[in-house]
């Protein structure tokens, strides 16, 4: 007697932790391996690139902290970026170096984030809380320098809203001193263990052509040994002054993904002490006129955020609000791949790679 | 890997010595990290300070103040200032603006109300704007006391300097 069997759907999320946020995928089963799977984002739109209308240039700054929430220093960057390139303004040196520094504090308090979370969803919860330990001590940065932990709104068209406060250059070079002996722990607690690469090892490979093909950015891309780094190919701000390194993975598997975010936080960390030897004095803010009116035009700038190449497209029709904000946010292309790199692997697997994609639904929603 | 299950227990290692380090956490409403300068909790407003020029107003993305102004002789006196918290990113854009200070953000974090009407803090109370057009009031009538005595005092002073330039 043969046993019939038939496929079935199964709703993963939204309401699901491992989903990181309200993100739903319509997974088609046969038994527990993934036929076929359906993202469907769209749970936490706000509708910000709308909202950005209504609002004056500066305003729309509180609006992307909410983008990627877990950088929001870097979101602000993207923006701001845009601007200043829409208006020709000239940022100055020191406001430059700020930006470096609170923007690799961004990425690697994201990437902690990324890290921990990865290991909690292949089930070593401890890992998780050992990386929210450390991203506590930039948590406790940002809100020294803007007053805000997750939602700095600290950048502004032209410059930054204010200068270094007392105390926390020691502060940031204490953290980056304690930070090696972090990632040794993580190294030690989440990489090195053998159930923790028996998940993660050779599951979902992405070719280097195929991570092109689907415009996939950051981490993802460059772990499938693509070398293509905002910061090195095409450098914004100052950083061409810098000396580090863009790591890149052999082999494409979900294990290469977060083990380049390891290595990406070092590389970080390097950046920022080398900015704070350099930091140099002056100006915090450019010459931008009070009220901010750029002249009808366009302009797309793109940054290297945490999660990929994070672009915003600004048009102005000459009125003190911008006529269309667009952004290209990293996770939402990224995701774009999702389906095929589920097919064929197991349930749990469906979990373990859609974690390592490192998505924030408050960005993949906008 | 040549001894299965070695990264498991370098992993459970570093797990036993965190084990003995000292607490990283806090027993939060009886212990309390200090809180930086910058940081913005409960608006805080300045009745004095204010010179209701609508910059707060207009800085806000949410529109979150309401600024009511009375002219009394010719000045401006703020009515009301009412700050709708529960519509406020506590960006701190208003406190950028304001070019007298007279809205500042304070460390008081602990927002929250049993009702809803409670969480819009209405700022100006009525006693402040009398007092202060009371004030105008008077200094107005001060001024022009002022001004009828040297009118007065200039006209008397007048005939003599005449006097003086006549002889």
């Amino acid at each position: 007697m043969t046993l019939k069997t038939e496929e079935f759907l199964l709703n993963l999320g939204p309401q699901h932790p491992s989903t990181h946020g309200v993100f739903r995928i319509l997974l088609t089963l046969d038994g527990e391996t993934v036929v076929k799977a359906v993202p469907i984002p769209g749970y936490l739109h706000r509708g910000i690139e709308k909202l950005a209308e209504s609002r004056t240039y500066t305003q729309v700054i509180p609006y992307t902290d909410r983008l990627d929430y877990l950088a929001g220093m870097l979101m602000n960057w993207g923006y701001v970026h845009a601007v200043e390139k829409l208006m020709n303004v000239e940022v100055p040196e020191r406001a430059e170096y700020i930006r470096v520094i609170v923007g690799e504090l961004a990425r690697i308090a994201s990437h902690l984030v990324a890290t921990g979370a990865y290991a909690a969803d292949v089930g070593g919860l401890t890992g998780f809380i050992y990386t929210f330990r450390d991203r506590e001590d930039i948590m406790d940065l940002f809100e020294m320098i803007s007053g805000a932990r997750l939602t700095p709104s600290y950048m502004r068209v032209g410059g930054v809203a204010d200068d270094i406060p007392d105390g926390f250059i020691d502060k940031c070079r204490q953290f980056l001193d304690y930070f090696p002996t972090a990632l040794d722990e993580y190294n030690g607690l989440i990489t090195g263990n053998e159930i923790f690469q028996a998940r993660t090892k050779n599951v979902a490979i992405i070719s280097a052509e195929k991570a092109i093909e689907m415009s996939l950015s950051g981490p993802v891309l460059r772990a499938s040994g693509v070398n293509y780094d905002l910061r090195k190919a095409r450098p914004y701000s100052v950083y061409d002054r810098f000396d580090f390194e863009v790591p890149v993975g052999s082999k494409g598997d979900c294990f290469d993904r977060y083990y380049l975010r390891l290595l990406e936080m070092e590389q970080s960390a390097k950046i920022i002490r080398h900015a704070l030897d350099q930091l140099p004095e002056g100006p915090i803010k450019g010459k931008v006129p009070k009220v901010i009116k750029p002249t009808a035009g366009e302009a797309y700038a793109e940054i290297e955020s945490s999660k990929g190449i994070m672009g915003t497209y600004v048009v102005s029709d000459g009125s003190t609000n911008p006529y269309r904000v667009h952004f290209r946010r990293p996770s939402f292309v990224n995701l774009g791949y999702l389906d095929e790199m589920l097919k064929g692997w197991k349930i749990a697997d469906a979990i373990a790679i859609l974690g390592s994609i490192d998505i924030v639904l408050g960005e993949v929603d906008a | 890997m040549q001894v299965k299950g070695k990264g498991l227990l370098k992993g459970l290692g570093i797990t036993l010595k965190r084990f003995f380090k000292p607490k990283v956490t806090v027993q939060y409403p009886e212990q309390r990290l200090p809180l930086p300068d910058r940081f913005y909790g409960k608006p805080e407003f300045y009745y004095d300070k204010c010179i209701a020029c609508n910059m707060c107003v207009n800085a806000c993305p949410n529109k979150v103040i309401k600024l009511e102004t009375e002219a009394v002789d010719k000045k401006k006196v703020v009515t009301r200032y009412d700050f709708d918290q529960q519509y406020c990113l506590f960006c701190g854009l208003c406190q950028e603006a304001c070019p007298k200070d007279a809205i500042k953000f304070s460390k008081d974090f602990e927002l929250t109300q049993y009702n809803r009407p409670d969480i819009k803090i209405k700022f100006v109370k009525p006693e402040q704007v009398e007092q202060r057009k009371e004030e105008i009031r008077k200094a107005a009538a001060e001024k022009a006391a002022a001004e009828a005595a040297k009118a007065a005092q200039e006209a008397a002073l007048k005939p003599e300097t005449a006097d003086k330039e006549g002889t």
